[in-house]
C-alpha cells in the first residue's frame, strides 16, 4: 500500500500518519519528493481499511498494490481454471450451455425440456428443487423429489445437473444428484454457506449478488476456495440501477474483466438479468461475444424463459458466434 | 590516454569503489548496532518506536554535515531510507525486549 500526501503537506501531519503505520506493525518507506511526500507501507496490509487513513489530513491518495482477493487472482494462478462436471468442461476450449426450467414442476415437463435442449447442444440441465422466492406464498419447490426427476431427466439426455443450494442443511443431500451446485445471488454473501461449499469436492456456480462489486464477488469466491474445493465457476446475471425498464441490467464488462483478474471460469445467465424473454436472445449472442466460457438459459413458458424452439434458434445463432471469438459449441 | 589505458584506469576506480562500499556496510552495521541497542532500551521501558523529532535531527545533521559533491537534499533522501530500516530493526530489538 502507497500513501500519497499532499502537495507540501505539514511535516505534522506526515508524522501523524507514520506515527500511526508504526504504532500498528507496519514498516513505513519514507520518500520526500520536491512536492509530494510518498509514504510505502510494508506489512499484511490486507488488514487496513484505506478509507481510514484518507480520513487523516493531510492525504491525497490510499493506493492498494496487492488485491484483497488471493486464490481466485490470475496473480496466484496464471493458466485459467478448468472445472469439470461429469465429463463436461468448463473454462476450457468449449462453450457450454447450460439450459432447463428455472423450478421442477413435474416429470413431464422436465423430461421434455431435457429432451429439447440436450438436442440443441446444451450439456448441462438446470432446473431448481429448493426456490428462493420473493414472496413465501409462491411455490416453494418439489426438494429432493425434484431432484430425483432432475437427475433421471439428465440421465435420459446424458447431460450434467446444476441447482441451486440455499442453505448447508441441503448439500448432503444434493450431492446424489446434482453434478455442480449453484449458489444464488441472494447468497453471494452467505459466507456459513459458501464455507460449507468449500468443504465438498463439487463444482460451484457462484452468482453475482445484484447490488455486489466485482472486488465483493471474487472474495465471496474465496470463502470456497480457502476450503479447497477450487471448482468454483462465476456467473454475472445483471446488477441493480437506476434502469427500471429491464429487471437488472446485465454487466457485460464484468466478463472481460473477471477474465483479467481471475482464473475462474465465468459464464453469464441472461434471463434472470433482463426477465423478458424478446431480449435474453440479444443478449445470449452478446455474452458469447465478451468471451463467456457458457450460459444459463432457461427454458420454460416463464414469460423470461425461451420457448424451446427460440432456444433452437439461439443455438444455431450461438454456432456462428462462437468460432469468430476462437472457441468452440 | 588510449583505450587499454582508459579501462585499466575504469577498473581502478572501481575497485576503489568496491573498497568504499565495504566500509559503508561496515559502518551501515555499526550504525544498526546502536538501534538495536536503543530498540533494548526502548522496549524495556516501553517507549514508542517513531521519534519523529529524532528523525529529523539525524536529517539536519547530515545535511550540514554534508560537502558535496552530493546536494544536502540527495543526501537526505539516501537517509531516510537509512532510517526506515533503522526503525524496522529498533523495533524487532523492542519486541524482543518487551
Amino acid at each position: 500500500m502507497v500513501i500519497v500526501m499532499e502537495k507540501h503537506t505539514a511535516e505534522s501531519n506526515i508524522e501523524r500518519v507514520m506515527a500511526e503505520l508504526i504504532t500498528r506493525g507496519f514498516d513505513v518507506h519514507r520518500s520526500t519528493g520536491s512536492d509530494h511526500t510518498v509514504l510505502g507501507v510494508v506489512g499484511n496490509v490486507e488488514t487496513i481499511d484505506p478509507r481510514e487513513f484518507e480520513l487523516f489530513d493531510g492525504v491525497q491518495e490510499v493506493v492498494r498494490i496487492s488485491e484483497p482477493y488471493k486464490l481466485s487472482s490470475r496473480t496466484f494462478r496464471k493458466e485459467k481454471t478448468v472445472v469439470k462436471a461429469r465429463g463436461v468442461e468448463v473454462g476450457g476450449a468449449d462453450v457450454v450451455v447450460m439450459a432447463g426450467p428455472c423450478t421442477i414442476e413435474s416429470e413431464t415437463q422436465l423430461f421434455e425440456t431435457a429432451r429439447r435442449v440436450a438436442r440443441a447442444g446444451a450439456r448441462v440441465l438446470r432446473g431448481g428443487a429448493y426456490k428462493p422466492r420473493t414472496s413465501p406464498y409462491a411455490f416453494q419447490g418439489m426438494g429432493v423429489e425434484g431432484l430425483k426427476l432432475l437427475r433421471a431427466a439428465a440421465d435420459e439426455s446424458r447431460m450434467a445437473t446444476v441447482s441451486e443450494v440455499m442453505e448447508i442443511s441441503q448439500i448432503e443431500g444434493m450431492l446424489p444428484y446434482v453434478d455442480i451446485l449453484q449458489v444464488g445471488a441472494r447468497n453471494m454473501q452467505n459466507f456459513n454457506l459458501l464455507t460449507a461449499l468449500g468443504q465438498i469436492r463439487k463444482p460451484v456456480l457462484l452468482k453475482r449478488g445484484m447490488s455486489a462489486t466485482i472486488q465483493e464477488w471474487l472474495l465471496a469466491s474465496e470463502y470456497i476456495l480457502t476450503g479447497g474445493n477450487y471448482d468454483v465457476i462465476l456467473c454475472e446475471r445483471g446488477i441493480r440501477t437506476f434502469e427500471t425498464y429491464t429487471r437488472n441490467t446485465l454487466d457485460i464488462s464484468a466478463i472481460p474483466v473477471i477474465e483479467k483478474l481471475s482464473h475462474l471460469p465465468i459464464i453469464a445467465d441472461p434471463s434472470h438479468a433482463v426477465g423478458r424473454r424478446d431480449k435474453v436472445m440479444p443478449l445470449a449472442r452478446a455474452i458469447v461475444a465478451a468471451g463467456a466460457d457458457g450460459l444459463l438459459i432457461e427454458v420454460h413458458h416463464d414469460p423470461q424463459s425461451l420457448y424451446p424452439d427460440q432456444f433452437a434458434r439461439l443455438m444455431d445463432e450461438l454456432r456462428i458466434i462462437v468460432p469468430a471469438v476462437g472457441r468452440r459449441l | 590516454m588510449n583505450r587499454s589505458d582508459a579501462e585499466r584506469e575504469i577498473d581502478r576506480i572501481r575497485d576503489a569503489i568496491d573498497r568504499v562500499d565495504e566500509v559503508i556496510v561496515r559502518l551501515l552495521n555499526q550504525r544498526a548496532k546502536y538501534a538495536i541497542e536503543i530498540g533494548e532500551i526502548k522496549g524495556v521501558l516501553g517507549l514508542p518506536i517513531y521519534a519523529p523529532e529524532r528523525e529529523q535531527q539525524v536529517l539536519h545533521h547530515v545535511e550540514k554535515t554534508c560537502e558535496g559533491p552530493l546536494d544536502a537534499p540527495t543526501m537526505r533522501r539516501l537517509f531516510e531510507r537509512i532510517i526506515d530500516e533503522s526503525r524496522s530493526v529498533e523495533r524487532k530489538a523492542a519486541t524482543e525486549n518487551q
